[in-house]
């Protein structure tokens, strides 16, 4: 957990905005970023003087890594923290120590004085928390994925229809600079187009923490086990599932993946290893890797067009009609001939390798710095929107407008992830369900 | 060979050059037909598979050749090595003209050899057609310049560190020269191999050798990356080096 300063930490939607329509131009971004047209600086500027009064359930490292993000917060005031673990509990009241600690989120949730909570849990808790935090009237931000299996994403999902309650899933990439720019680029014709896509996670890490003692086990390593998890598809996937259909504006069709237990054989119940290949209507599959025992190829969400290819996490793109890359020492060297020029070429050097793959020219999608998240975290990395997204939630606790496409992003994403596990437990092609279909979602 | 060859021929018409080009394709055919140690019809294929068992029978040119690295072996103490290993161990019959290796699991590379003999020979054919500029490039590590640019009194070459492309390490005229670059590179590491110690070469280094004679060149590239002082000082009194250059990266 890196301790952040506030000054150290840009929450500042109005900065945020500001920045989008400097690069996308203004009102015509909002179009197609729906989800951020509450956060126009005129809007901005009426909640100037007001707090949203945020409650805390779950204060574990992802629990913590959102409250200092909050604390950055100038329209939120953290007034509630919650955790059933004591040292949790106890490090969370340590950095804010104003606000009012409990046990039982239940007890939380009664308590008049808070407008919102921020959910930090397992994943299997999501759901439950959620439903009863809305039931409570509390404004909800939950960590994603959305909840442990589809049943529970559509009680979800069906009680937000009903409610007049803010919701909010920590679909931080929608609030990720470099990729709604990298999206608009992709809408606008850049890459042609889409024909693929490809994302993968590696790491080389057990995915474990360390256990005080043996029956915290499942409470501590909860990612590793069915019951509170649904293991690389909704901790790491989602993510990535939700990009992908962002970029297609579709969602796949059905699904076929294997998933083992490669390397981690430590009585562990979630796969360690898994492929899987989503299918859209017109033929276009996202191909999907996570592997967890070696992590040379890092992290990546890669939108492949007939005339580019889009590395959204690292914030690059490339041209097809550039590739080759530089010319080689001898083509530089005719060039210089035809304009009569005399200079040296880069031709000596150690032999010349058979290469497989051609090389291209790299373009940044965004001017200037901007953060890359090397994907190693268990936490979660910095300005990869997880900011944004907490500061437009504290917002939308004030004014009480609901975020647009965020839930049904969030909720088509992890349906996914659990289609993607059920086609791997099951060993068959899973077809998308109607009963778990929204009318958000379009499949042709 | 596993590499590509690019050369630029200027002033000829367009006939000549093309025959010309002609004939150094057909050299290269020819030469990649002895020493393509891949194809299993090469010439140093059907040394490797039988000499341990048998005396080979070898055509005139891998003669020479062989007599050839011999030469440079012994000039060069030991370190030039076409077995990567023990070339003692590889017996030349002078009177029947056949080759044998006098212990198992030797075999013939001429990884570090080839190209430098190959441009010598392409040298040649451009000296015999009357060609007075040219630039030939063999696989970046080996390159010709014949007479100069179009607009310069020579051919620039530069040697970018293929660790960080934006650095230049090296700016090489070449006039009548040839140069010869050996080294590592982040893809490729450990192809160098010192044969006593039958170890690789793995730090970040290179070499370059410029020299008239493209084979010398060659040889001696891949002999400076493994060699001491002591023996690189006498090793260079064997050899006439126009210019020698060690790189770190």
């Amino acid at each position: 957990m890196s301790k952040k300063t506030p000054k150290q930490v840009d929450t500042s939607l109005r900065q945020f905005i500001k920045d989008l329509g400097y690069i996308s131009g203004g009102a015509a971004l909002l179009t197609t970023i729906p989800w951020l047209q509450s956060f126009t600086p005129d809007k901005v500027r009426e909640i100037k003087n007001e707090k949203a009064r945020i409650g805390f359930i779950g204060t574990g490292s992802r629990g913590q890594y959102n409250l200092h993000a909050v604390m950055a917060i100038p329209h939120a005031e953290i007034v509630a923290l919650c955790d059933i673990y004591p040292p949790n509990l106890k490090e969370a009241s340590a950095i804010c120590p104003n606000a009012k600690t409990y046990t039982d989120y239940r007890k939380m949730l009664e308590s008049p004085d808070i407008d919102g909570v921020i959910i930090s849990t397992p994943l299997y808790l999501h759901a439950p928390m959620t439903l009863d935090a809305l039931s409570a009237g509390k404004h909800v931000y939950c960590e994603k994925a959305m909840a442990l299996n589809m049943e529970q994403c559509k009680a979800v999902y069906d009680a937000y229809q009903k409610t007049n309650r803010v919701l909010y899933f920590c679909v931080q990439r929608m609030f990720d600079k470099k990729y709604i720019k990298g999206m608009q680029m992709i809408h606008d014709g850049v890459i042609g187009n889409i024909v693929g896509e490809r994302c993968y996670w590696f790491r080389n890490h057990d995915w474990r923490r360390p256990v005080p003692s043996p029956e915290l086990e499942r409470q501590i390593n909860w990612r590793l086990y069915r019951d509170y998890s649904a293991g690389l598809m909704t901790e790491l996937a989602s993510h990535q599932l939700e990009v992908c259909c962002w970029a297609m504006q579709m969602v796949p069709e059905s699904v076929v993946g294997k998933g083992d237990i490669v390397y981690w054989k430590d009585s562990r119940e979630v796969y360690d290893s898994v492929n899987l290949v989503y299918h859209y209507s017109n033929g276009v599959k996202i191909n999907y890797e996570s592997l967890i025992s070696n992590k040379f190829n890092g992290m990546e969400d890669q939108i492949l067009g007939n005339k580019g290819t889009m590395n959204l996490a690292t914030g690059i793109y490339y041209l097809e009609n550039e590739a080759g890359g530089r010319k080689s020492g001898i083509e530089q060297l005719i060039g210089q001939i035809g304009n009569k020029l005399y200079a040296s070429v880069p031709a000596a050097g150690p032999s010349w390798r058979p290469e497989t793959k051609e090389n291209y020219i790299p373009h940044n999608i965004l001017e200037g710095e901007f953060h890359v998240n090397d994907g190693l975290s268990m936490i979660g990395a910095l300005k990869d929107g997880s900011d944004e997204i907490l500061s437009a939630f504290c917002q939308a606790c004030i004014t009480g407008e609901k975020g647009k496409n965020i839930v049904e992003e969030a909720y088509l994403a992890t349906i996914l992830c659990h289609l993607g596990n059920q086609a791997m437990e099951e060993q068959k092609q899973i077809t998308f369900p109607e009963e778990y279909k929204i009318p958000y979602m379009k499949f042709s | 060979m596993g590499t590509k060859f690019d050369i630029l021929i200027i002033n000829q018409n367009r006939l000549k050059s093309q025959e010309l080009w002609c004939d150094i394709v057909f050299e290269l055919r020819w030469l990649d037909q002895l020493f393509n140690r891949f194809d299993t019809t090469s010439e140093t294929s059907k040394i490797n598979k039988k000499a341990a068992l048998t005396p080979v029978q070898v055509n005139p040119e891998m003669w020479s050749v062989l007599k050839n690295c011999q030469m440079y072996h012994i000039r060069t103490l030991g370190l030039f090595d076409i077995t990567l290993d023990n070339f003692s161990k590889v017996v030349l019959n002078e009177n029947n003209h056949t080759v044998s290796f006098s212990k198992k699991d030797i075999s013939l590379d001429f990884g570090g050899y080839a190209k430098g003999y190959t441009l010598l020979k392409i040298k040649d054919i451009i000296h015999q057609a009357e060609v007075k500029d040219c630039f030939a490039d063999f696989g970046n590590s080996s390159i010709l310049g014949i007479g100069h640019h179009p607009y310069g009194d020579a051919w620039k070459v530069n040697f970018e560190n293929p660790y960080n492309h934006s650095i230049v390490l090296d700016e090489i005229s070449l006039k009548d020269m040839a140069l010869s670059v050996s080294g590592n590179t982040p893809s490729y590491t450990g192809h160098i191999v010192r044969p006593d110690a039958r170890e690789p070469v793995n730090g970040r280094k290179a070499i370059s050798v410029m020299s008239e004679n493209p084979l010398e060149a060659e040889v001696l590239s891949t002999v400076f990356m493994i060699a001491s002082e002591a023996e690189k000082k006498q090793i260079s009194e064997n050899f006439a080096i126009q210019r020698i250059v060690e790189y770190n990266l």
